[in-house]
């Protein structure tokens, strides 16, 4: 917050308002009781102070609590202005004049007061139109009514004898003031910029009060001009309603203090057990949008508790606290704008999760590096199959074609050599050295890259495998279509040295293989019925595979009982 | 008779095509890609084309895509194809519902010349030539309860020359028995393994292969 922060209220503006507020309500209750046209004084006095009384109480908490908000000034301007209406109650004419001149002000005040939540400012071009056209209607509209001689024959300020007119403009001046009362509702209403209705409960309270205070003024006013019956026990009501307003915004501020003293609570729980950091900071902060981010300097980025690189929210609706340590930012709660009214709340809720923050802080942290060591070793394994695969197409286009052309020009020289039975043994042997060559560079190949599965997939080239395998093999796959080929060559690799192994070790009379992709995962199983007991660690190339498995982010798991065969599962997500 | 080939390796494309012609073919095109070949096959037909599985420009399936294409819009045409690796899902892809006119050989076999040229031959005129060592490991294939165990070892001999493509005549010529006798042997051998029995000679690889394969 940029803002300055100013002082609470001294001891002078504290008497000031003390003294504006007993004037005020000595001379509402002079004036009730002197009143010679007033019905039920004693209740229209007690209904007004109510009102001042709230106002001016709760302004001054407000203004205690936050200095820095104009809110709580305004709510004592408007405990104190309202009293001007009440000179309408005085007997000498002049005086009752200035007080109907102002019976409408203590509207437009209210609607101010309401329009200006939460920091005393209004916000927004219809806000403030709203309440200037307020002021000028009623203070002005009731003046020009005064001028033209409205408001009955003892009127002081009449300047023209045309009570018609006077009424007629009054009639206006009552419509078009409850026109800006339902207004004021629908500015409250409004969706907030890039957010909808609050999402923290006592705000939301809040705003309902207000909009039922609006409501008030404005159904009053417009039976005011429609001559309803009633009228005046709505008015009393309304006035009753206005005055509790106040009450909610104190209901708020309470919140926020229960809020306070929730921040010890939370210290209990977050030394006592491993918690949900967020959830429990939502919950002390009574925001459940809360989210929490830290900055991992390492990698210049704010990531979420999981160490996934993130952003902080760019809306309005949200505001973000950073929290720093030695000077640099290192963690944020993002929360409900709201929230920044509460900077004291927020503070202790920081102050009191340091610890569990900077815990939460090194867990994302040695997430993101887990990741990252997750996504080099990924790369490794591309690089060193990308490698083996360019080996193996060097020896097929090289050495093994080479290999094949020499044995045919051996072959065709065959051809012509007649009877020559000591060039041909010759010859023979020649293409047989050749033979052998070729078959051991091709299991070199095999080894290197299976070709095959990059031109023709995983069930093309299981069925070789398969066919070669040292007991009978029953093969089911349920693939559809071809999938990452790293994945390919792994599963490849997996059911390669799982059949290897029980031809080695199983002593098993047959075994199943099971290649399945489905739910964002490619399963490859081989079964098989030998003895079990397999050790997963050493020379049966198990701890090979898993690396192979685990650097594509899955899992390799061995079932090996003595006894009850062998089951090798491994599971890959892809796309 | 007329054969086409596709080799990317320039010395093994060039000494075949003088294998070939060096044993009375006709060699009307030379090509380096499987494109090529189909070009050249819109302007001349081959009597046989003989193809590299791994062609340019991926390496990966372009030569046995040529082939299955190869043999859907020229029927009569025979293809061979030549490999450094044999695999049975491929040779399986390949026949997939006929092995009327393909071969599937691994390329060291051009050294046999004879055998080679046979085989060539035999795929030119509508017949089968399968790598023996395809068929040796299906038959090696363990299976339960192996129906192939009631075979006699002569048996076995014959099944070998009968999945690999030749025909009765040849069989007899190989073995050094009488047609007769391969006629024997072939019948027997469906009748233990509950095949049922087929006209043509290449329609009884793909039934044999399909066989072995299950």
């Amino acid at each position: 917050m940029t803002a300055s922060v100013s002082a609470p209220p001294g001891a002078v503006p504290l008497g000031l308002v003390a003294l504006g507020g007993l004037t005020a309500g000595a001379v509402s209750v002079g004036l009730a009781a002197t009143s010679d046209h007033l019905t039920m004084p004693g209740l229209h006095a007690a209904l007004f102070n109510w009102i001042m009384l709230s106002y001016l109480l709760c302004g001054l908490i407000a203004w205690r609590r936050r200095p820095d908000s104009r809110l709580g000034r305004l709510m004592i301007a408007a405990g104190i202005g309202a009293s001007l209406s009440n000179l309408a109650w005085a007997n000498n004419a002049a005086v009752e004049s200035v007080g109907l001149a102002f019976d409408l002000l203590p509207a437009v005040l209210f609607l101010h007061v309401f329009l200006a939540f939460p920091d005393g400012r209004l916000s927004g071009r219809s806000a403030r139109a709203l309440v200037a056209a307020g002021y000028v209607t009623t203070v002005g509209g009731q003046l020009a009514v005064a001028l033209l001689g409205g408001f009955g024959p003892e009127n002081a300020f009449a300047v023209a004898d045309r009570p018609d007119a006077g009424a007629r403009l009054h009639d206006a001046v009552l419509a078009t003031t409850g026109a800006l009362a339902l207004a004021g509702i629908a500015v409250l209403a409004a969706p907030r910029p890039g957010g909808g209705r609050p999402r923290r409960r006592a705000v939301a309270w809040l705003v309902d009060a207000f909009a039922l205070g609006l409501l008030m003024i404005a159904v009053l006013l417009l039976m005011g001009l429609a001559g309803a019956p009633g009228f005046v026990h709505v008015q009393r009501l309304t006035l009753f309603v206005l005055g509790l307003a106040p009450i909610a915004f104190l209901l708020g501020l309470l919140d926020a203090q229960l809020a306070r003293t929730g921040v010890g609570a939370l210290l209990v729980r977050l030394r006592s057990e491993p918690v949900d950091l967020r959830a429990a900071l939502a919950r002390t902060l009574r925001d459940p949008s809360l989210s929490l981010f830290y900055w991992l300097p390492q990698y210049a980025s704010w990531a979420d508790e999981a160490g996934q690189p993130a952003r902080l929210p760019d809306d309005s609706a949200r505001a973000a606290t950073i929290i720093d340590r030695d000077g640099e930012p290192f963690a944020a709660l993002v929360h409900d704008a709201s929230l920044n009214d509460e900077r004291e709340l927020l503070d202790g809720v920081t102050a009191a999760a340091a610890i569990a923050l900077e815990n939460g802080w090194l867990r994302a942290e040695l997430h993101a590096r887990l990741e990252e060591v997750r996504g080099s070793r990924a790369r490794v394994l591309a690089a060193g199959q990308q490698e083996r695969q360019r080996l193996e197409r060097d020896l097929h286009d090289g050495a093994q074609q080479r290999l094949i052309a020499l044995s045919l020009d051996l072959g065709r020289l065959e051809t012509r050599l007649g009877a020559n039975q000591e060039a041909r043994s010759a010859v023979a042997q020649a293409k047989g050295e050749i033979a052998q060559s070729l078959n051991e560079l091709r299991d070199v190949a095999r080894g290197l890259h299976p070709a095959v599965l990059s031109g023709h997939g995983l069930p093309v080239a299981l069925e070789s495998l398969v066919a070669l395998a040292p007991v009978p093999v029953q093969l089911t796959t349920r693939l559809d279509g071809r999938l990452d080929e790293q994945i390919e060559v792994a599963a490849y690799y997996v059911i390669c040295e799982s059949l290897a192994n029980v031809g080695k070790h199983a002593r098993a009379s047959s075994a199943t293989v099971d290649v399945r992709h489905g739910d964002g995962q490619l399963v490859v199983e081989v079964v098989d019925d030998g003895v079990g007991g397999a050790d997963t660690e050493r020379g049966s190339g198990l701890r090979g595979l898993a690396d192979r498995v685990e650097a594509l982010g899955g899992q390799l798991r061995v079932w090996t009982p003595r006894g009850g065969g062998t089951r090798v599962r491994a599971e890959i997500p892809c796309g | 008779m007329r054969v086409a080939i596709a080799e990317d390796s320039v010395l093994l494309r060039e000494g075949l095509a003088s294998l070939l012609a060096e044993a009375g073919y006709e060699v009307i095109a030379r090509c380096g890609d499987a494109d090529q070949l189909r070009r050249e096959m819109l302007v001349q037909v081959p009597d046989v084309s003989i193809l590299d599985i791994r062609l340019p420009p991926t390496h990966n399936d372009e030569g046995l895509r040529a082939a299955i294409d190869i043999r859907a819009r020229y029927p009569g045409v025979g293809v061979l194809v030549l490999s450094q690796y044999l695999e049975i899902g491929l040779a399986m892809k390949l026949l997939a519902d006929s092995a009327d006119g393909v071969g599937y050989l691994l390329k060291d076999r051009i050294s046999d010349v004879p055998e080679f040229l046979a085989a060539v031959r035999r795929v030119a005129l509508g017949g089968s030539a399968v790598d023996p060592v395809i068929v040796s490991t299906l038959l090696a294939k363990r299976r339960r309860n192996d129906p192939l165990d009631q075979l006699t070892p002569r048996e076995r001999e014959v099944l070998e020359l009968m999945a690999s493509g030749h025909s009765n005549q040849g069989i007899a010529d190989r073995l050094v028995i009488t047609l007769r006798a391969a006629e024997k042997y072939v019948s027997s051998i469906f009748g233990k393994l509950g095949i049922p029995s087929t006209g043509s000679e290449s329609r009884r690889v793909l039934a044999v292969l399909l066989y072995l394969r299950s």
